[in-house]
């Protein structure tokens, strides 16, 4: 790629099946800072929320273009210090985002105090064309990785109706999920950051994953075939107690894939 | 007794102690010599001048940061690839010799002939390939880019000659390795001051094309056709201790010099079509940059590749196992060069040859003469088969009976025919067995396994034949089984014996098997067998598992028609699952993929299954529903994490009623992977143990099983293993139609994924119970709020800190704090401590223990210190240098313990490796005309480096060039790896950022270029020639540069200016025609600016109706009828696609420096003798300039009136003659006065020349003066000057006294006080 990215995407931004654009804007984003893509101008921008089954929606995402992906040394995903998150509601009750949230705070609360979930409630233009609510978790841990989960409501004239408590509390508890498999990036980002790895310069990438995903193995399968490159797979098991579940260490060295597009002046 | 008087001791005046000590006195008085002249004389090395100080601050400071180079990782393998030595240099300057003669030095053997590279081992820890260069450019581009060092012979009694210059400006462009001059033919010169000279004058001519500096060598000498040794010895020492920089290209980019090549064509192939495209394979070492299987790779010459198959082999040439002693003993001067036939053991992928040397070598060419090698050489070369033959011939017995074909011969002779082949390769004569009736039924297949088993008791030799043959990949099987069988039957001996014990034992356990049935897979059958010994209980069991899965695989919607093949071969049941299950395996990390999308359930089962397999859980495998109801119980949400499978806590039992709620065609399947994958894991773990070790070894070996399977489990489980991997190309490779196109099938398990969702969501399947205490607990650790590790907890450290700064007095109180006695871990200790400190007279170990950790505190504290302190000097520089060290060190690390297979899986193969490189669909060319003395590179290519895309380069023309380069003339360039034709367009940019066409390069200027070729990185410098045919008087090099950019879109432009002419003039209005051709293109044009010749500008406004295209026109001032109008517009070029690899390696032997590739125009007309026809215009014609004549000028009268006088026309007209009227009078004198002015004329004669001799007089008594007067100016300013002189030195001697008087003065003053 010779220039910056600058895309505006267009449909759904929220829905049950596909990682979310809150989930990617919170967990995606820090995971390219890491590889070296960073700078001011890589972003995701939400200017307009859309639900299924109408969608609506728009975001704004830009990315300053590299030359080289950098290595990665990321083994220690550290203890969380604080965890974050979006509760969304378009086109019903304001109040719905602020009832996940109660809901949500209700169980975190038993690990860490430091807690904070925005509400976002959008109107009008920005508020697409179906309703819907939702809610999306992350964990930032001392380190920088970020651990996400999110839950959104059932498209309209679908399934039965949601409770916004029941969904902050699945949410919530999906959260824990997600802590318990642990890992220096979440399940979602996982084969992201395995690719981005197999980018890399020729050097050898380390990081630590909670359980590999269906996905992320078949993730691997492809990458093998595409690229000729394995991962040397290693199960770790924590060393303290309560740190949940195993971890999975996966090491590589790079392709050296090198963007030999961008111009250099 | 009376005191003799004694002499007396004499301090001694002179000598090296009188001298220091007389300077130490000196010192002492602090007026010692130079060294303290800051200390004498403080004041003079003060700060004169802040801007001053800033500027030589600034500078060093420069001069340090230049010498900086961008840091990069240091990617160099531990035990690097041998060294290439590129000998160089004109013809006959004696590269050949110094080859020998280093060869010689090294190894002590002499080589005859040498072709291509010969690989040494020159040291402990240094080899070399040393290989010749001769002067064919192309060679000399190649060898330039793979060079780690360049011996440049230069003949010193000739000088320099062209091929040195051109060599050294390649080697310039690709990199500059390192470049040692060797000055030959030193022994012409029989006048030493002349040699002298002819060795400066070269040197320093050297020095300004390499470095000052460069080390240059001088063999002076023959002695019996070879150097002296002591110089040669000499040279390799310099050779042997050289270090090397890191070049990018080449540390960028995996590259191989093959010393060795083999063609692997299939002989009948060759037969049928003798210009079929050849599959080869190269040897050689690896070098740069770590290798992948199927990577591009490009060979100079020849053209583009993908490697179809790379192996390791052991090192031909390794270096010596110990290390210890000093230098090499004589088995370890190794040397290999297997393209001149040197080098003892060849290793082949698959064989071991043992080269006899000489006198085998002699033998074959015996061969050659005997009568029955032309039979052998007519029966190769026989273009159809004997049986086509045998078909087509007709026999008639009587003179009217039809002829009697082959077919009519009856069925009788079955037995085998012998047509004698001959190895191409080896030399050998193999003995090929021909069944005729199995021929007619089907033509292409040689030989089907009937044969290989019936042959399989014959000769190997025959065996090997016939299995390559039969390998045409036909039917997958055939192929796989004759190249293991080719494996298996070359002479390994040993193997074969263990392979005949394994046999036996499996006649003995499983009574069923034939002895050779399933010869083809010895691997897995003793794997298998030692699976059935152990577990000889469960072995019916385990058969009739296999039997069933077998048939569900054919019976399931997935057995393929290859599948079905397999079955119908005579093997009998064992063989055929075995045959089978390959296949199968290979198909099941696909199939477990489709149901792992379901939170990876299965995964666990197939992970747990395995393990359980061990702890004697098998026999609930064929309970049907129960066993799925243990799998439930087993599988762990987490998937492959067994030992969590092990554990099974109680809150996990809660879960154990989940059974997957799938149909039976799923479960069916799903229970058959379990039992290949705990087949497979078997086969792979299992062939350590031994089946006689029964009992009490047994434990142990499946508690090691155990613990070994943990980590390649997960492996397995994504990436399956190796051999299914290689499993699955030769499939693929069968689907081959025709050789042309290729059935793409998707296979099951990618059909089945085909309408799975894409989304890397792993959804959870099952939420635990997040409000249990234990489940709670089970990830509290993970939060800053839970228990920290002891070296990171904030409380702890904060205690130590505590400890460490605690006891502290506040100064401005007074308050005197106390930190605590010792660290919490000691409670116990602190309370004796202090009765320690009351009874402090009796020393405890505890004493030690305390002094120990003061001591390791303090040691904390200082490194603490250290590490700020190192922090403040550390620059940006250091940093990134260290960050890169880190890197580099991690990347030798991270797989140094793992054996080389496993290695290479992960990382490619690493440089320093010998490796043997499969490359399929190579021009017969290549292998018919080939020639040793021609360098083989194997040049990788990165990523999308093998695609052709619009490159731009900044070029400039060699100054040593003679002629420009014109745009759209064919050009060589050598770029990257390789070498290739194309038609770069020349070009400038604007100002304004517009690429403007040049019709030729500029004479001493960079200009940018354009061309269709080969994508490079940026930054990667290249060179043309315009031709690489033939050797040309003149320097061949015509340009050089860097690529700058990639960019596909790049517009270059020309100039176009369109005329047109007035028809119609008004005032400053114009009607022009003649521009245009239509209103439209008018239109497109308004507003645009126009000029006439003459420098009047314009504008276009609008198109005319009447004339078509003309338009009216405005313009800053009246045209005329005469003058031409111009529009200046910028045209669009397109680049011409033309690229076209110089494939000089594909010419036949002795014409390989003759390609000539796409001819300029220039050269077709001048070979055709084509004129081009002139434009009548353009040709120089006589400047003829009339001769002008102008008007006179014409002032009106009333203007002339109305000027100043000075400035009215004075039309002075000539006087004429004056009329008689106006004449003067003539005076006529008197006698007397006649007289009078005589004499008064002759007196003012004499005066005049009175004083013009004075004058001359007195002129020249003042330039003796003057002389005079200098002189003693001078004399009196050299007095005056000595005297001053004298008074300064006076003056000074006085002041210095003074000084050093007072100096003196104040350090005795210091003394005394």
């Amino acid at each position: 790629m010779k220039h910056p990215l600058k895309i505006v995407l267009r449909g759904v931004t929220n829905d049950q099946v596909d990682p979310s654009v809150d989930v990617l804007k919170a967990t995606a984003l820090p995971l390219l800072k890491k590889f070296g893509i960073d700078g001011e101008s890589l972003e995701i921008k939400i200017n307009r929320r859309g639900m299924p089954p109408k969608g609506g929606g728009e975001i704004l995402f830009t990315c300053p273009v590299r030359k080289v992906l950098q290595p990665v040394q990321f083994t220690d995903p550290g203890k969380i210090k604080r965890i974050r998150g979006t509760a969304y509601s378009v086109r019903v009750s304001p109040q719905m985002a602020n009832r996940m949230v109660e809901s949500a705070r209700g169980i975190l609360n038993k690990f860490l105090p430091d807690i904070y979930i925005y509400t976002d409630h959008m109107k009008g233009v920005s508020s697409g064309k179906s309703p819907g609510f939702g809610m999306c978790l992350t964990a930032e841990t001392i380190n920088g990785t970020i651990l996400s989960a999110e839950l959104a409501s059932n498209p309209q004239g679908q399934g039965a109706a949601v409770l916004p408590e029941e969904l902050g509390q699945n949410c919530a508890k999906l959260l824990l999920e997600e802590v318990y498999r642990g890992g220096c990036v979440d399940s979602t980002n996982q084969s992201l950051a395995l690719l981005l790895m197999t980018l890399g310069q020729r050097d050898v990438s380390k990081v630590l994953l909670g359980p590999l995903s269906p996905y992320t193995i078949e993730f691997l399968r492809h990458l093998r075939s595409f690229f000729q490159i394995m991962f040397k797979i290693e199960a770790k098991t924590a060393e303290e107690e309560h740190a949940g579940g195993e971890k999975v260490l996966m090491t590589c060295v790079g392709i050296g894939f090198c963007n030999l597009s961008k111009t250099i002046r | 007794m009376e005191e003799k008087e004694k002499k007396k001791h004499r301090a001694k005046q002179s000598g090296p102690k009188a001298e220091k000590k007389r300077k130490r006195y000196l010192n002492d008085l602090g007026i010692g010599e130079e060294e303290n002249a800051r200390k004498r004389n403080p004041k003079a090395f003060t700060v004169q001048s802040a801007v001053r100080m800033a500027r030589t601050f600034h500078r060093t400071q420069d001069l340090k940061t230049k010498k900086h180079h961008i840091p990069v990782v240091d990617r160099t393998p531990l035990e690097p690839p041998p060294v290439v030595v590129v000998v160089v240099g004109p013809p006959k300057v004696g590269k050949s010799t110094v080859i020998k003669c280093l060869i010689k030095n090294f190894t002590r053997q002499k080589l005859v002939e040498i072709r291509g590279p010969v690989t040494i081992v020159s040291g402990k820890k240094r080899r070399l390939t040393i290989i010749e260069c001769g002067c064919d450019i192309n060679t000399m581009i190649d060898l330039a880019k793979v060079a780690d060092l360049v011996l440049m012979l230069i003949d010193a009694s000739f000088g320099f000659e062209m091929e040195t210059f051109e060599f050294l400006n390649i080697c310039q462009v690709h990199g500059f390795p390192k470049i040692m001059g060797v000055l030959t033919h030193l022994d012409t010169f029989k006048n030493n001051k002349q040699l002298k000279k002819t060795k400066k004058k070269l040197k320093h001519r050297f020095w300004t094309e390499v470095y000052p500096g460069a080390k240059l060598f001088y063999l002076s000498g023959m002695v019996h056709g070879e150097y002296q040794k002591q110089e040669i010895h000499n040279l390799g020492r310099f050779i042997s201790v050289m270090k090397f920089r890191p070049l990018t290209w080449q540390t960028s980019h995996p590259y191989i010099l093959a010393d060795r090549m083999e063609e692997l064509t299939n002989p009948e192939d060759v037969r049928i079509n003798p210009k079929c495209d050849r599959k080869i394979s190269l040897y050689g070492y690896l070098r740069g940059a770590h290798l992948k299987n199927k990577s591009q790779i490009h060979m100079p010459g020849v053209g583009d590749f993908t490697v179809s198959d790379v192996s390791f082999l052991p090192d031909p040439c390794a270096l010596p196992e110990q290390q210890k002693k000093r230098s090499l003993n004589e088995k370890e001067k190794l040397v290999y060069a297997p393209l001149s036939g040197v080098g003892g053991i060849v290793y082949d992928k698959d064989a071991v040859y043992i080269d006899l040397g000489g006198s085998h070598a002699h033998e074959k060419e015996e061969e050659e003469v005997r009568p029955n090698h032309e039979l052998v050489q007519s029966l190769i070369s026989t273009h159809s088969a004997i049986d086509v033959k045998m078909a087509s011939s007709k026999v008639s017995l009587f003179m009217d009976s039809t002829p009697l074909g082959s077919e009519d011969v009856g069925q009788e002779f079955v037995m085998p025919k012998e047509e004698r082949q001959v190895d191409l390769k080896t030399g050998r004569v193999r003995r090929k067995a021909v069944f005729e009736d199995d021929e007619k039924e089907n033509d292409d297949v040689a030989s089907d396994e009937e044969d290989d088993q019936e042959e399989g008791d014959e000769e190997e030799g025959d065996e090997e034949a016939v299995s390559e043959d039969g390998s045409d990949g036909d039917d997958e099987n055939d192929a796989e089984e004759g190249s293991e069988r080719v494996l298996l039957q070359e002479g390994m001996a040993v193997r074969r014996a263990k392979r005949l014990k394994t046999e036996m034992a499996q006649e003995e356990a499983v009574n069923e098997l034939p002895a050779f049935a399933d010869s083809d897979d010895d691997l897995e059958m003793s794997s298998e067998e030692e699976e059935t010994a152990p577990e000889d209980s469960e072995m019916e069991e385990e058969e009739g598992d296999i039997q069933r899965t077998c048939e569900d695989e054919s019976s399931g919607s997935e057995s393929e028609a290859a599948n079905k093949r397999a079955d119908s071969k005579q093997y009998d049941m064992d063989s055929e699952h075995i045959e089978t299950k390959p296949q199968i395996s290979e198909h099941s990390p696909k199939r477990k993929a489709v149901f792992t999308t379901d939170s990876g359930n299965c995964t666990a089962e197939e992970a747990s299954e395995s393990e359980d397999e061990n702890s004697s859980l098998e026999e609930g495998d064929d309970e049907g529903g129960s066993h799925e109801e243990l799998e439930g119980g087993e599988s762990n949400r987490n998937g492959f994490q067994q030992s969590q499978a092990k554990k099974a806590d109680s809150v996990r039992q809660t879960k154990v009623k989940t059974v997957d709620t799938e149909d039976d065609d799923v479960e069916n399947l799903l229970k058959e992977e379990e039992e290949y994958e705990e087949k497979i894991d078997l086969s792979a773990d299992t062939t350590g143990a031994l089946k006689w070790k029964e009992g009490l070894t047994q434990k142990a070996a499946e508690a090691f099983l155990r613990q070994q399977r943990s980590t390649p489990n997960l492996r397995k489980l994504v990436y399956g293993t190796a051999v299914e991997d290689e499993d699955q190309e030769s499939e693929d490779a069968g689907d081959e139609l025709g050789g042309l196109f290729r059935v793409s099938r998707p296979d099951k398990a990618s059909r089945q994924k085909a309408n799975a969702l894409d989304c890397s969501k792993f959804v959870v399947e099952k939420l635990q119970d997040w409000d249990l205490e234990e489940v709670m607990s089970s990830i509290r650790d993970c939060f800053v709020t839970g228990k920290w590790e002891d070296d990171k907890d904030a409380a702890k450290l904060l205690e130590e800190d505590e400890e460490l700064y605690g006891d502290f007095e506040d100064l401005e109180t007074g308050v005197v704090h106390k930190g605590k006695a010792a660290a919490g871990g000691e409670k116990s200790g602190s309370e004796e401590e202090e009765d320690e400190d009351e009874n402090m007279s009796k020393p405890e170990p505890e004493e030690e223990e305390k002094k120990k950790e003061r001591m390791d505190k303090k040691r904390k504290l200082k490194e603490m210190f250290d590490a700020e302190y190192d922090e403040g000097d550390a620059t940006y520089f250091d940093d990134l240098k260290e960050e890169m060290h880190k890197q580099a060190q991690l990347n030798r690390a991270e797989f140094e313990d793992q054996d080389d297979e496993t290695r290479v899986q992960y990382e490619g193969f690493r440089p320093g490796m010998y490796v043997r490189i499969e490359i399929e669909n190579v021009p017969c060319e290549f292998v018919l005309n080939f020639d040793p003395h021609y360098p083989i590179i194997l040049g990788g290519l990165g990523n999308s480096e093998g695609n052709v895309g619009y490159v731009q380069l900044r070029l400039k023309k060699h100054r040593w060039y003679k002629k420009i380069l014109k745009t759209r003339d064919p050009l060589i360039l050598s770029l990257g790896w390789r070498r290739f034709q194309t038609i770069p367009l020349f070009y400038m940019e604007d100002h304004n950022g517009r690429h403007r066409l040049l019709k030729y390069t500029p004479q001493h200027m960079h200009c940018g270029a354009a061309f269709w070729g080969p994508i490079t990185p940026q930054g990667t410098g290249f060179l043309a020639v315009q031709s690489v045919s033939g050797t040309t008087p003149d320097f061949r090099i015509a340009a050089t540069g860097v690529v700058l950019d990639l960019d596909k879109s790049i517009t270059i432009v020309k100039k176009l200016k369109l005329t047109g002419f007035p028809f119609k003039i008004f005032k400053n209005t114009c009607f022009i025609k003649g521009m245009f051709n239509s209103q439209l293109e008018v239109a497109k044009f308004e507003g645009a600016a126009i000029r006439s010749v003459s420098g009047i500008r314009g504008q276009i406004k609008k198109a005319l109706r009447a004339p078509v295209g003309a338009f009216r026109a405005t313009f800053e001032d009246k045209l005329l009828m005469s003058d031409i109008v111009f529009v200046r517009t910028w045209y669009p070029v397109s680049i011409p696609m033309f690229y076209n690899p110089v494939t000089s390696l594909l010419k036949p032997a002795g014409e390989k420096d003759s390609w000539s590739g796409m001819k300029t125009t220039g050269q077709l007309r001048y070979e055709r003798g084509i004129k081009l026809k002139q434009n009548k215009d353009s040709l120089y014609k006589p400047i003829v300039r009339e001769k002008r004549h102008f008007n006179k000028l014409h002032i009106p009268k009333a203007l002339q009136k109305a000027l100043p006088f000075k400035n009215k026309p004075k039309n002075l007209e000539k006087k004429g003659k004056t009329p008689k009227d106006q004449w003067r009078p003539a005076v006529i004198r008197e006698p007397h006065e006649k007289k009078i002015s005589a004499l008064l004329s002759a007196l003012s004669t004499v005066n005049n020349y009175k004083i013009k001799k004075a004058k001359t007089k007195h002129r020249e008594q003042l330039k003796e003066y003057l002389k005079v007067k200098q002189k003693e100016d001078e004399k009196k300013f050299k007095r005056q000057k000595e005297a001053k002189k004298k008074v300064y030195r006076i003056l000074g001697q006085r002041e210095k006294k003074r000084q050093k008087s007072s100096l003196k003065g104040s350090s005795k003053g210091e003394k005394s006080t």
